[in-house]
């Protein structure tokens, strides 16, 4: 699990029948001291994250294969909103 | 999953059984940079992944990595390490 700040959303027509309906987000993980990771990542959410938003990414299927079904290549899913987190990077206002 | 742009296709003769009608493609991952320039640039290492939703060149594409990229195969066992979940009509990030 890790964190990650959300940075957009994703449109996509065409994609794995199991992921039909599900919500897709562009997000950028976060590195202890703040900073941001070069690629972003597309993750699965359920929860309603907002543009700016730091969330708790987890990079385990299982979450995805019992909602999605055995098929489903769903990964990353967001699995917390963040509220506060007690670290150096994440203090100096990364949080939004 | 992280997003990449189809760079190819690829066909191989002979391949292993399981990937027998499957379709490759090769991606190259895309940094948050070159997305926000939209300029078609990738930026990332290359790699190959299995297509089922018929990606052309050029498209921007969502590919799952690790073992949940077997998954759609499930119960049949493929040896893939990437897949392609789905194809990016747009991104908007901001």
């Amino acid at each position: 699990m890790f964190l990650a700040r959300i940075e957009g959303t994703v449109v996509a027509t065409v994609k794995h029948p199991t992921l039909d309906g599900c919500r897709f987000l562009v997000a950028q993980r976060l590195e202890a001291d703040g900073s941001l990771a070069a690629e972003p990542i597309a993750v699965v959410d359920w929860l309603g994250a907002a543009r700016g938003a730091t969330v708790m990414v987890s990079t385990d299927g299982d979450i995805a294969r019992e909602k999605l079904g055995n098929t489903t290549p769903a990964r990353m899913v967001v699995v917390g909103i963040v509220d506060s987190a007690q670290s150096p990077g994440i203090a100096r206002g990364v949080i939004a | 999953m992280r997003l990449g742009i189809v760079r190819g296709h690829l066909t191989l003769t002979p391949a292993v059984e399981a990937y027998r009608g499957r379709t490759l493609v090769v991606v190259e991952p895309v940094t948050m940079e070159n997305l926000r320039a939209k300029n078609g640039k990738g930026g990332g290492k290359s790699l190959i992944a299995i297509d089922e939703l018929g990606a052309a060149k050029g498209q921007m594409v969502a590919f799952t990595e690790g073992r949940e990229a077997a998954n759609p195969f499930w119960p049949a066992a493929v040896p893939v390490d990437a897949y392609c979940s789905l194809i990016v009509d747009s991104i908007d990030v901001g």
